[in-house]
């Protein structure tokens, strides 16, 4: 008995036949035991998500003959007439071993070491173990494939850092403040950045957070949307007294806030840290004040710089992270308690 | 195994401030990327043969062993390894030991020097426990500005990085400045309060005839760094000055510590 693999992903086919062949969650049981009642499986995980579906089997038939029954079974499933070619891949073991190991870990992601995906291989394959499809050879790969996606995490950077601009911002604030859930944030403008970076820091534990916008209706609106407090927006620079994060992506054509204005607020702020995030393009935020003590100023492309530098760092651990998946799928190959392949 | 004296341990403790040192070197280079306990287990290694030896020369007197320069010395370095090593226990705060690293080996390869520990009898003429109180305290204090200049100077790393926008002060394992901030400052003053605790018993330690406290380098020398000690932690908490500034400050003066406490020591006639 092997393992093999058949599936669509991201890589392979567009959204457009990806969404064709998502398997809806409640369905995902029954589909388990059609593959195993057709005799195509002797055991078997489904993972449906919206970058990839998959089915992950162990079989006694011979892989070509295991793959045609998958196909057709696919097609059948999805009620799919057209012809499935090169938007579908098959793998068999090592390659299938391999390829398991790669998609728990992130590196098969289009977000390179994202750790959504763990989480969705995991419950994929529990219900899968809980409805009794799985069985020795699977039980073992993929428990062998969760440990190898740990072990990658805690000795590789390929999840390391933030690859979005929202979470680099909030990395900041960490970074400058002890605890998020203490200090206050101040949104200026209420577009759709300025509230993905606030849902950001609110996720990270903030807490109190104000909504200032020119027009008062929108702001008040983010306000209800966030749990937050509305301010007019006439006398928001003197809440810089009290904030100690400033997000601010007006559309204003020139600064809102410029260096004459921030001085005299640093005297009343004691010395306290203030992180201002300048997301508007033309910048609302003056450059100059980053030369201020106490001030920490990063516009969109600092932090588009860190979120590129990130990533970077993470296709260059890929060789290592490859390395040890390797390594691991021999091993396992060559475990006494692994079932030889047929 | 006779041979084998407290110095033979102090030596090879240093040694392992050395391996650390370079270790932390690496590290450094690397942006302190990777949370790994190899520095603090060679610190920890160093800091154990460090208490061996400061415990086999204070059983042989049956006192604190702070008789002069050279028990002084290892005195300070031995509160700052081990306030290193329990700060390092924090949450990312293993890179204390980077820091401390290079200041215990330095200090260490200066205090091995043969001329700053002469012989002396079996027991010493300076052992009864206030002056051991005196000068533990003392030397604690001192161990705790070191501690605090550690912490300091990753502030102004982790600060500067910060403000140059710097991909390291995200990639580091350090902690947030803030806390950094904190952590120094309550270092200061447990080591100002230690300092004071350390004077006052110092003032009333009894003294040879026609002896005074004003004319002796030793103590005026403590003095100053009382004073400056008291300014940074008085402007920095009531007249507004900078994290960045007060860092500054805390590292400053305690360079100047370390640069004037052998010189100061040996011209003090009451510390001699």
């Amino acid at each position: 008995m092997s393992v093999v693999v058949i599936g669509l992903s991201h890589r392979s086919a567009p959204v457009e036949l990806r969404e064709r062949f998502a398997f809806a969650e409640d369905t995902i049981p029954g589909a388990l035991k059609a593959l195993r009642d057709h005799g195509i499986a002797e055991e078997a995980v489904i993972l449906s998500t919206c970058n990839r579906v998959e089915i992950y089997t162990a079989t006694l038939q011979p892989p070509e003959q295991a793959f045609t029954g998958l196909k057709k079974f696919l097609a059948d499933h999805h009620a799919f007439e057209g012809a499935l070619n090169s938007e579908v891949y098959t793998l068999t073991e090592p390659q299938s071993l391999h390829h398991l190991f790669k998609v728990a870990s992130g590196l098969d992601s289009m977000v390179i070491g994202e750790t959504e995906i763990f989480g969705q291989l995991k419950k994929a394959y529990d219900v899968a173990f809980q409805n009794k499809f799985t069985g020795a050879k699977l039980n073992k790969a993929f428990q062998r494939a969760f440990h190898v996606a740990k072990h990658i995490r805690t000795e590789t950077n390929i999840q390391r850092g933030s690859v979005s601009v929202m979470s680099a911002a909030v990395e900041l604030a960490e970074k400058i403040f002890s605890s998020l859930a203490e200090q206050e944030v101040l949104v200026i403008g209420a577009g759709e950045t300025s509230e993905k970076t606030a849902r950001a820091l609110q996720s990270r534990g903030v807490k109190k957070i104000a909504v200032t916008n020119r027009s008062p209706e929108r702001a008040r609106t983010l306000a209800d949307e966030l749990g937050a407090r509305a301010l007019p927006f006439e006398n928001w620079t003197s809440e810089l007294e009290r904030v100690d994060i400033a997000v601010s992506s007006t559309a204003a054509p020139h600064h809102i806030l410029e260096r004459a204005q921030l001085e005299p607020v640093l005297l009343r702020r004691k010395n306290r840290p203030l992180l201002l995030i300048d997301l508007a393009v033309p910048r609302d935020i003056e450059p100059a004040v980053n030369e201020l003590e106490n001030v920490y100023l990063y516009n969109v492309d600092d932090l588009q710089g860190i979120a590129n530098d990130y990533l970077k760092l993470r296709h260059k651990e890929i060789s290592r992270c490859e390395k040890i998946i390797s390594e691991k799928v021999t091993a396992l190959l060559t475990a006494n308690k692994f079932p030889a392949g047929g | 195994m006779a041979w084998f004296t407290d110095r033979h341990c102090f030596l090879l403790a240093v040694l392992f401030y050395g391996a650390a040192t370079v270790y932390s070197v690496f590290l450094w280079r690397k942006g302190f990327r990777r949370d790994d306990w190899i520095n603090y287990f060679l610190l920890a290694a160093g800091v154990a043969l460090h208490t061996l030896a400061i415990t086999k020369r204070g059983i042989s007197f049956h006192s604190c062993p702070v008789n002069n320069l050279y028990e002084a010395t290892t005195f300070l370095l031995w509160a700052l390894g081990l306030a290193s090593l329990v700060y390092a226990l924090l949450p990312k705060f293993k890179f204390i030991c980077a820091f401390a690293a290079p200041v215990l080996f330095l200090v260490g390869i200066f205090a091995l020097m043969p001329s700053l520990d002469p012989p002396h009898g079996l027991k010493p003429d300076f052992s009864n426990w206030q002056r051991s109180l005196h000068a533990a305290t003392i030397l604690q204090a001192y161990g705790a500005f070191g501690l605090a200049a550690v912490a300091a100077v990753m502030f102004l790393v982790e600060q500067r990085d910060l403000k140059l926008h710097k991909l390291r002060a995200l990639l580091s394992f350090l902690p947030s400045i803030q806390r950094l901030e904190v952590i120094t400052t309550r270092l200061v003053t447990v080591g100002f309060i230690l300092l004071t605790i350390g004077l006052t018993v110092g003032w009333l330690l009894p003294r040879k005839a026609g002896a005074s406290f004003f004319d002796d380098p030793k103590v005026l020398w403590s003095t100053l760094l009382w004073i400056a000690y008291l300014e940074a932690l008085v402007a920095h908490k009531f007249f507004g000055r900078s994290a960045r500034r007060f860092a500054i400050g805390v590292v400053v003066v305690f360079v100047l510590l370390l640069l004037t406490f052998g010189i100061t020591n040996h011209f003090s006639a009451l510390h001699n």
